[in-house]
């Protein structure tokens, strides 16, 4: 098995509001290897987003992270200085925001922004980080980099703030990147080309990188292993092989027959029935339960262990020996 | 080149709106009664002869139209026209003049005061939001925004100069004789003048800075391209005033732009309860006096002002945000 680049454990990030404590991430575990990607696979409020923010530490208030490691690279991100903290963000890890229409600043332009994060984290010249911003635009397949450059963001649409981005993102030939949703808001031909230069920059850079998405489809095409969350929670982590074709948790299950698919030809579209639930006060026992298909008391009374079931293979379910799921995707 | 034509356009913009406002002015101080009898009043031996020879002196006998196009006319020539009773019937210009230097300072010190200590203040408590701090700072600004200026700065002359034994001067430019100077200087004195009025000033329009630079702040603060420039690694100062503040600004500087142009009428009250002789007091003598000429000349410089203020505006909003183009 290949070496582990960050391992984060029990990981809890609360939200202090006046309604009420929101555990938005409550008790996550997952690993990243060197040069691998991980899909991190929810529903909207599962607490992909802030698993992400919790690991950079850029958790927006009221969001405190209470408990857990982050091991990156032997270092436990939770207990480094602010000051150090600042080398490793944008340095090690970066982070491709969700929207890209706004992860810019509008009142500077291009060059400016990349600039500045260059210059945060080498000791380089202005004029060569201005070099290294024009190459890094070219290495993301932008034409003109000497235009756009000093170009601000509202001049520019929608896929080209995202290639800036990601430029941005790799501007210190960062060891991991996490990608939030980097293609959710945009369309669907512009959504091929920015994957397709995710995975292409992957393989050149030899990053690992972490994407995160509700699209099981870009999961498929991307990524090595999978997490799924629910709540807050981990529900399982395999190869995507192993949780396409063998599912082991329910939820899984019904997320994945949930995937419109042409070659199957489904006539009527499978939805998992209710919501998310309130993560001020989450069902008793295991949070799947209320829209399981499969729960028992048990289920109702005790929160299951996260078990090993295998090689880096994880399953948060009471009753998964017993259940024989199918693959709405098995091809 | 699109900023001369911006100029332009702006100053033919400044047309109609000039002539609205002035002939506007003109004819509602006619509205509001006559400045003869308002002079003449009590006045038992005055006969109605001499009222009307008052009237032709002052042009009032006219039709208000024709007193408008003379009025103007000699507007043209630089001339505001003579006050009925101010200063003796010193020409307006003159009147205006005079204390323009007084208002300025004022003004100009209150807005420098204000910003100097409402960015940072209202910055701090956008960013520790709900914090002990946050809560000081808006249940301050919100008794600041509350308490009318008059009180405070009565209040402010009570404690400061009256209980104090005249710790400060509870008003005026300067003292009268200089053997009252503080070490004999005449600038220290002028500066001991200013600072009672200065602070009530600041402080009376501090509140709604703070106000503005905090909920606009609040607004940056939530934004994606903060959150991605804190992903980066810059520092946390880099966050909060190259990102943060730069786009926090522009809501102020409406704000400020607004306030320029009242620059010079801005502080009516404070100058009445100070004594201080500015234009925002002339102003309210001329209005209580019907004295017509000083109102229109006021008037006049408003305008102005405010038209001035307003392209400055446009022209910093450009500057500081890319996305608006002077066009």
């Amino acid at each position: 098995m290949s070496e582990t680049l960050l391992s984060v454990e029990g990981l809890r990030t609360y939200f202090y509001t006046y309604a009420g404590v929101v555990k938005a991430v409550d008790g996550i575990t997952l690993q990243v290897n060197k040069g691998e990607t991980l899909g991190l696979v929810g529903e909207s409020g599962s607490g992909k987003t802030v698993t992400a923010q919790s690991i950079m530490r850029i958790v927006p208030t009221p969001g405190k992270t209470i408990e857990g490691t982050v091991k990156f690279e032997e270092r436990n991100l939770l207990r480094l200085k602010e000051s150090e903290m600042q080398h490793i963000r944008g340095k090690e890890i970066a982070y491709i925001p969700q929207d890209p229409t706004t992860t810019l600043d509008p009142v500077y332009s291009v060059g400016d922004q990349l600039v500045e994060v260059i210059m945060r984290h080498q000791p380089v010249s202005k004029r060569y980080a201005l070099a290294k911003a024009i190459e890094l635009l070219h290495s993301v397949g932008i034409a003109d980099p000497e235009i756009r450059i000093n170009q601000y963001p509202h001049e520019l649409s929608g896929g080209t703030k995202q290639r800036i981005a990601i430029a941005r993102a790799l501007s210190c030939e960062p060891i991991l990147i996490l990608a939030d949703e980097p293609t959710t808001a945009l369309d669907v031909t512009i959504q091929a080309q920015i994957l397709e230069l995710l995975k292409d920059l992957k393989q050149k850079l030899n990053v690992a990188m972490v994407l995160i998405t509700h699209d099981m489809g870009i999961v498929a095409d991307t990524c090595d292993r999978v997490t799924v969350l629910y709540a807050g929670q981990v529900c399982e982590t395999g190869t995507t092989e192993q949780v396409f074709e063998n599912p082991k948790h329910p939820y899984t299950e019904a997320l994945l027959s949930s995937v419109p698919s042409l070659a199957l030809r489904k006539e009527t579209l499978s939805v998992i029935p209710g919501s998310v639930p309130n993560l001020i006060h989450p069902p008793s026992g295991c949070r799947f339960h209320p829209r399981c298909a499969y729960s028992r008391q048990v289920c109702i009374d005790k929160d299951p262990e996260l078990e090993p079931i295998g090689e880096g293979r994880f399953v948060h379910c009471h009753r998964w020996k017993e259940l024989d799921l199918k693959s709405a995707v098995a091809s | 080149m699109s900023m001369t034509k911006y100029l332009i356009r702006r100053a033919l913009y400044l047309v109609p709106v000039f002539f609205g406002i002035t002939f506007l002015v003109f004819s509602i101080e006619r509205l509001a009664g006559d400045p003869v009898k308002l002079l003449t009043a009590g006045q038992t031996r005055v006969t109605e002869e001499q009222r009307q020879l008052l009237r032709q002196y002052f042009g009032l006998d006219k039709p208000v139209y024709q007193q408008y196009l003379l009025w103007l006319s000699e507007l043209f020539t630089g001339n505001l026209g003579y006050a009925y009773t101010t200063g003796g019937g010193a020409p307006v210009s003159t009147l205006i003049g005079q204390r323009a230097v007084a208002t300025l300072e004022l003004q100009l010190l209150g807005l420098a005061f204000s910003l100097l200590i409402a960015i940072p203040i209202g910055v701090m408590s956008a960013k520790r939001r709900y914090s002990k701090l946050d809560l000081a700072v808006t249940n301050t600004s919100l008794v600041g925004t509350s308490i009318p200026i008059f009180f405070l700065g009565i209040m402010a002359i009570l404690v400061l100069s009256a209980k104090t034994g005249g710790l400060f001067p509870y008003g005026g430019l300067e003292s009268i004789s200089p053997n009252q100077y503080p070490y004999g200087s005449a600038i220290l004195d002028q500066l001991w003048h200013l600072v009672l009025p200065t602070s009530v000033y600041t402080f009376a329009i501090l509140a709604p800075v703070v106000l503005l630079v905090r909920s606009s702040m609040l607004e940056v603060l939530r934004q994606d391209f903060i959150l991605a420039a804190r992903a980066s690694g810059l520092k946390e100062s880099t966050v909060i005033y190259k990102h943060g503040l730069r786009n926090a600004l522009l809501p102020l500087l409406t704000y400020v732009g607004l306030y320029f142009g009242g620059l010079l009428t801005g502080a009516p009250i404070t100058e009445t309860v100070f004594n201080w002789p500015g234009v925002g007091r002339l102003f309210v003598q001329a209005i209580n006096n019907l004295d017509f000429p000083v109102i229109q000349g006021v008037v006049v410089v408003i305008t102005l002002m405010t038209l001035v203020a307003n392209v400055i505006t446009d022209i910093a909003y450009a500057y500081i945000d890319p996305r608006i183009r002077l066009e």
